[in-house]
């Protein structure tokens, strides 16, 4: 069936079957390979994207079902070519390992900061439950949040503090 | 600094092996496992399938050109399963087809039956059936058959602990592409490409140089794809022979978590004899691994357990024995730290039950046991630059653990429904693989006339930095903007012979060799800067932040110019450097020698509080100071720090493997095994560098960082220990990681054992 989608600003037209899920549309139909599949079963958070506004998980969203759908994905994140402030605090704080959970985490942070402009750790911790990463143990991934939310200062000896 | 290898991944950029557009003609497979844990294989048709919409071919033993064999170490792992099978998981054939979908479909029309022979899942059933992958490994220092009658307290004690997935969030993953003249293109997502490339020569036929193994980068690894990519590389580079197209396999997440190798559990009794004062004379311990039902890196894994059997303590009387017991469940591999928390873990657990005896808390006893200069390990290597001592007292000095344990105290007696807990975990972690002609590594350096320097290595970055690492020691080497500096695919055909990445080395030894090959560049180009000046001796001349010096004076001539004009002179601006590490020696016969380079050292504090009506737990604060030499890049290694912890925290607390009697996986997803969440994390962490500890025995006096702090997580099952036992004083303690929920409402309301 034909599917229209508009993903990170731009309007795709495809074929797909009835069964196909978002994620496997985006990677395969759409040509972008930025959000990854990691468990199939909506678990592991890997394939965040954002749809009509909200994060979901697009192994569990059917194709079919997004028809219509404004979508943003990791590749529409940066603005214009330029870092986002959460890309760059990413990169600042070294919130990224080997890379395979970052697109879906960092839909994950754009949707719970759309929500919440300046949110506690608790929040942030709540937010992203549902983001698996392996590598990071989250420290710098949660510094990351906080700092591109204006919530880190450096003390007298130079180290990061919460505000 | 940034690491500028993160740049395509926060784009969503970086590209993975599902992320490559398709071949033409691209097939995908889908294998046929067992679903028997032992049994002889009676029939095994796959004749429907092979008939079934979209299929290329099903492919059995029977069509393996070359050797039916992938084992490494020993040869026990046939690719395919033939008359036998020793797991759930077994393979046992084959289904190659245009769609994955239509592969996966294909496969349940495979029909086999299996006469299922007795299951064994228990490592000292195991032992005690005699099926050993070696005999037994003792090491053994001063006498403790004497030393018990000189202890004030001598007591017995048995650990257990499970296994551990590796949960890297990029599944099992190949692709094979047929080449001309007979040799093969494999993609891997593997940590050990030589190993690749190995195993598919054996089984196709065909030697090392018909087999090409590349890769850019792994969705994580850990251990896990050390010796466990082999299989399926090879399985596609099968199916690409077989059918003349290129063939790709991804493992779904069900059949990664259910079939694939994973952390050693260990069952070990121990005993341990100390003074009142809480001096450790005499360890010993029997360690029984569930090596499960190929030998894998079982051994190795073995031998690392008996390492680390005294982890930071200087114990003057020892014997420690390790056996790897073969039972009827998926490979267990390498896994982060590779036998050595298990071995930690048990001289903890004994420490620990001592304690409880003498009276004393298990931090006083630690403290006055720990390392000190010059001290002998069993396996006959002395302590050299020992920082087990510092990185404690750095530790204690910033957080006061009186102070802590009032606080504790308090907080206990004002609590009913909730108890607090703290431990200390020391950690001695050596570095080197213990197999040691692995011990070495190479780099091929090409500086270019536009003056950009490209690298590629033996190494497989997986997540832990080490391009950025190795693009920084090139940076500094030849003094210019790390900015020039690319690191390409890791390639058999650009760098033979490769060790894994593993071991900790991978930044050790890789960058070694990149230094030694930007040196020998280094020393050609500074030949040709001294033509170029008309100055006859090139020992006067430096490169300092791209600008050429001579004599100690600043010139006119740039990098750019002179690499532009270095070139033009015909000078070889391309190296290959191999490092190989020095002075290491074992021998295997005494179980003595030296057989690391050096040592890491650290110490962590852990503290945790205990729902003592639901048996959940949480992390109030982990405060580390870890022992890293001269850090080549401290954001890298603090993210090292962290990740390791809280996979030990994972590993000892919620991450359960549950098998069936008959050998069955019970835990397939993530709802079923649970590994640590952004919500699990602590309170708080802290996490300091010693300072002035540069390491002479690695590249820019930096020390390995992978695997020591995974072992800091061991102190998480300790601090929820000590928590329960405030709960019910007096009760027998219990050493069985993990230490889930269930088990803590077991200890808290089930009988007393």
């Amino acid at each position: 069936m034909k599917i229209t989608l508009t993903v990170n600003d731009q309007v795709y037209i495809r074929d797909a079957a009835p069964s196909k899920n978002l994620l496997h549309f985006l990677r395969e139909d759409v040509g972008l390979t930025g959000t990854k599949e990691g468990c199939g079963a909506g678990e592991c958070g890997a394939c965040t994207v954002i749809m009509n506004g909200k994060s979901v998980n697009a192994c569990l969203v059917l194709a079919p079902e997004a028809d219509g759908a404004v979508i943003r994905t990791v590749e529409g994140e940066a603005l214009n070519g330029e870092l986002s402030p959460v890309q760059h605090k990413f990169m600042e704080h070294h919130a990224v390992q080997c890379g395979f959970c970052t697109p879906g985490m960092l839909m994950s942070i754009r949707d719970l900061l759309g929500r919440v402009p300046k949110p506690s750790v608790h929040q942030i911790k709540e937010a992203i439950e549902g983001n698996f990463c392996r590598c990071t143990g989250y420290q710098q991934i949660i510094e990351a949040v906080l700092d591109v939310t204006g919530q880190l200062t450096k003390d007298n000896k130079g180290e990061l503090r919460h505000v | 600094m940034k690491n500028f290898d993160t740049m395509m991944h926060v784009r969503g950029e970086s590209i993975f092996i599902d992320d490559l557009p398709e071949w033409a003609e691209l097939q995908h497979l889908a294998v046929v496992f067992s679903n028997v844990a032992h049994g002889t294989i009676k029939r095994l048709d796959v004749s429907r399938a092979a008939a079934a919409p979209g299929v290329t071919r099903v492919i059995t033993a029977a069509d393996i050109p070359g050797e039916n064999q992938i084992g490494g170490i020993f040869p026990d792992e046939p690719l395919l399963a033939e008359g036998s099978v020793h797991f759930v998981g077994d393979p046992l054939a084959i289904v190659v087809a245009r769609t994955r979908e239509e592969a996966y479909a294909a496969r349940r029309l495979v029909e086999f039956e299996i006469d299922p022979l007795p299951v064994v899942t228990d490592p000292r059933e195991s032992f005690k059936n005699g099926t050993l992958i070696q005999p037994p490994r003792t090491f053994a220092l001063g006498d403790t058959d004497k030393a018990w009658a000189d202890c004030d307290l001598v007591i017995e004690g048995t650990a257990e602990n499970g296994g551990q997935e590796h949960f890297y969030l990029e599944t099992q993953i190949a692709v094979a592409v047929p080449q001309e003249n007979g040799e093969m293109k494999l993609i891997s997502s593997t940590q050990s490409p030589t190993v690749v490339q190995k195993a598919a020569a054996r089984v196709l036929g065909v030697p090392q140089h018909a087999v090409e193994v590349e890769l850019k980068r792994l969705g994580g690894a850990f251990g896990g794809k050390e010796d466990q990519a082999t299989a399926w590389a090879v399985m596609a580079a099968l199916a690409a022979r077989v059918t003349g197209k290129p063939a790709k396999i991804c493992l779904d997440r069900r059949e990664d978590i259910t079939f694939t190798g994973k952390r050693h559990p260990y069952s070990t009794d121990f005993k341990i004899g100390l003074k009142k004062d809480g001096t450790i004379v005499a360890f010993q311990a029997m360690y029984y691994q569930n090596s499960g039902a190929v030998a894998d890196l079982s051994t190795s894994i073995l031998e690392r357990t008996l390492y680390h059997a005294t982890n930071s303590y200087n114990i003057p009387h020892v014997r420690v024995t390790a056996a790897a017991c073969y039972t009827n469940l998926h490979p267990y591999t390498a896994f982060r730290g590779f036998g050595g928390p298990q071995g930690m873990y048990v001289i903890e657990s004994a420490i620990r039950q001592a304690a409880e005896k003498l009276g004393l808390p298990a931090h006083v006893i630690q403290r006055k046991n720990l390392l000190k200069e010059g001290d002998l390990f069993p396996y006959g290597q002395y302590t050299e630059r020992c920082q087990a001592e510092r990185t404690w007292d750095e530790l204690v000095a910033r957080q006061d653990l009186s102070a802590l344990q009032k606080r504790i105290d308090q907080y206990n007696a004002s609590h009913t429904d909730s108890k607090k807990g703290f431990a200390l975990m020391p950690i001695c972690f050596g570095i080197s693989f213990t197999t040691l002609f692995l011990n070495q590594a190479g780099a091929l350096v090409h500086v270019y006339a536009d003056g950009s320097v490209t690298v590629s290595t033996g190494v497989v970055e997986m997540g832990q930095g080490v391009h950025m690492k190795i693009m920084q020691v090139i940076a500094r080497t030849l003094s210019i903007d790390v900015r020039r500096v690319h690191t390409q695919t890791t390639n058999t055909f650009k760098v033979a012979n490769t060790s894994p990445t593993a071991a900790s080395s991978g930044a050790d030894m890789n960058g070694k060799a990149a230094e030694i090959a930007c040196s020998e560049i280094l020393g050609r180009l500074k030949t040709a800067a001294a033509a170029i000046l008309g100055h006859n001796n090139p020992g006067d001349i430096q490169i300092r932040d791209e600008v050429v010096w001579c004599e100690g004076r600043e010139t006119q001539l740039k990098w750019k110019e002179l690499v532009q004009k270095a070139y033009l002179m015909k000078t070889n601006m391309s190296a290959y450097g191999h490092y190989a590490v020095p002075n290491l020696t074992f021998d295997k016969t005494k179980e003595k020698g030296r057989p690391f380079a050096y040592h890491v050292y650290g110490t962590a504090l852990i503290e945790a509080t205990v729902d003592c009506i639901r048996g959940t737990y949480r992390f109030d604060a982990v405060h580390m100071v870890h022992d890293i030499g001269r850090s080549i890049n401290e954001l890298i290694d603090e993210g090292q720090v962290y990740g390791a912890l809280m996979q030990g925290i994972g590993w000892v607390t919620m991450e359960e493997l549950l098998y069936s009697k008959e050998g069955k996986p019970l835990v397939d997803s993530l709802s079923k095994y649970k590994v640590p969440d952004m919500r699990f994390t602590p309170e708080t962490v802290s996490l300091h560098f010693l300072e002035n500890a540069d390491n002479p025995y690695a590249v820019m006096n930096s020390k390995a960082v992978g695997e020591p702090p995974l072992m800091y997580g061991i102190g998480a099952y300790f601090a929820v220990l000590n928590a329960l036992a405030a709960a019910r004083p007096g009760r027998e303690l219990f050493f069985s990681a993990p230490l889930t929920p269930k088990k803590v409402l077991s200890f808290l309301y089930g009988e007393a054992r």
